[in-house]
């Protein structure tokens, strides 16, 4: 019993020395975690919009590339990021939409951009996910994302909607999924489509 | 024998870094290398390598982790309940790791970044626990900090030079110079992909061996 006894007060004071000082470590390093997950979706937006900026551009030159280029407003409830055309200001080159939704492991977080049509892609990026590396990771890979540029948001039979599929991507509309991350594939696909049908009702 | 203690007053007392000292930091580094010899820790050696810069920071994460790990279960190790020594263990090591985690993610977002989960899965790297079962739990904190300190530092070693031949052969650069230009070499891609890491740490493997000599078989 006394045994017993010392192990659980043990543990108890194993654990919480061991959250206090972690929480400390949390609490400390906050402002900066969240400083630099700020210049991550900003470097996201610029990167999709396709707005130039310096190689290994500092946090406060991504800043300013994007208060000098970028205008952000809201549609209802469809968010916009536009890049701006020179000395207007509404008018855009392309403009970036955000979109989230649960992947397998956690939530998923990116950019779909489109040309100034509003029905051609232009690019897409993800800046927060949690999936498998190697499998649903590979969303953020290159081969995946640059299957995006130029596909339209419409298809053939005139119905909005991007396509992930397993069988080879052959219409205008349609990618290919990643092999062994099915489910992140259809996830994917359901938070686009839910922006897309967004986008284009806004855009008729 | 005796006489030999009574005259240790005159000679300087066993250094740190002799006899056992010197045996525990040997045998962490080379005799006993927990990647080349012990084949463990692969999982981490395999992923993060493709880059020279990415192994020495995997390299620190891991020396800070075994050394904080085998201090603690060493000054704790009278203490511990032996039903429960596993666990705590384990909330020991997950502590230093998740305090290595949040500082790169604070101060060095773009290589925690390039690290992703694998500084996180240190938590599950058997050579982490495997020092704190076999060595800190029987041994003084100091030599227990050498010891971790050695394997930490053996597991760096075989990191660096994996990573250091798979950036130079798969890219012709070294931490972002170029050394082997590409108007007489074309990078090897299969280096920089996961192939190229197997390859890379068998021919490692090979080469530590041959250098060590046979293993003398024991007797069963």
């Amino acid at each position: 019993m006394k045994d017993s006894l010392y192990t659980v007060f043990y543990a108890a004071a194993l654990g919480i020395v061991c959250s206090l000082l972690l929480t400390a470590v949390a609490v400390f390093t906050k402002p900066y975690r969240l400083n630099n997950a700020k210049a991550e979706k900003t470097l996201n937006i610029l990167e999709v919009l396709a707005v130039p900026f310096g190689e290994n551009a500092t946090p406060q030159e991504l800043e300013k590339a994007f208060d000098e280029n970028v205008k952000h407003q809201k549609d209802g409830t469809l968010e916009m990021y536009g890049y701006l055309q020179p000395g207007t200001t509404n008018v855009f080159k392309t403009l970036a939409f955000p979109f989230a939704g649960p992947g397998l492991w956690g939530p998923v977080k990116g950019f779909l951009s489109m040309k100034n049509d509003l029905k051609t892609i232009q690019s897409i990026s993800f800046y927060e996910h949690e999936e498998t590396p190697g499998l649903g990771g590979e969303i953020t890979a290159d081969w995946f994302r640059n299957q995006f540029k130029g596909k339209s948001i419409i298809g053939p039979d005139g119905k909005p909607g991007i396509k992930i599929v397993q069988n080879g991507a052959s219409k205008s509309n349609e990618v290919d999924a990643i092999s062994g991350a099915t489910l992140t594939s259809q996830k994917v696909e359901r938070m686009l489509n839910s922006v897309i049908k967004q986008i284009n009702k806004n855009g008729k | 024998m005796e006489n030999n203690k009574q005259h240790c007053g005159l000679c300087k007392p066993e250094g740190l870094f002799e006899g056992k000292g010197k045996i525990t930091l040997k045998d962490g580094i080379w005799e006993n290398n927990p990647i080349s010899i012990q084949i463990l820790g692969v999982c981490s050696a395999l992923a993060v390598t493709n880059r020279l810069e990415n192994s020495l920071v995997m390299g620190a994460a891991l020396i800070f982790v075994c050394i904080g790990t085998n201090l603690f279960v060493s000054l704790l190790r009278n203490v511990t309940p032996r039903r429960i020594r596993m666990i705590a263990e384990v909330a020991i090591i997950a502590t230093f790791v998740i305090l290595f985690d949040q500082f790169l993610k604070a101060f060095y977002w773009d290589m925690s970044k390039r690290l992703g989960p694998y500084v996180g899965l240190i938590i599950t790297n058997c050579i982490v626990m495997g020092r704190a079962e076999a060595f800190a739990l029987q041994n003084r904190p100091m030599v227990s900090i050498l010891d971790g300190a050695a394997n930490g530092i053996g597991y760096a070693i075989v990191l660096a030079i994996i990573g250091f031949s798979r950036e130079l052969l798969g890219t012709g650069n070294i931490m972002g110079f170029t050394i082997l230009s590409d108007t007489w070499y074309t990078p090897n891609q299969l280096m920089v992909l996961a192939p190229g890491a197997f390859i890379a740490l068998g021919f490692l493997i090979a080469v530590f061996n041959a250098i060590k000599g046979p293993e003398e078989e024991s007797a069963s």
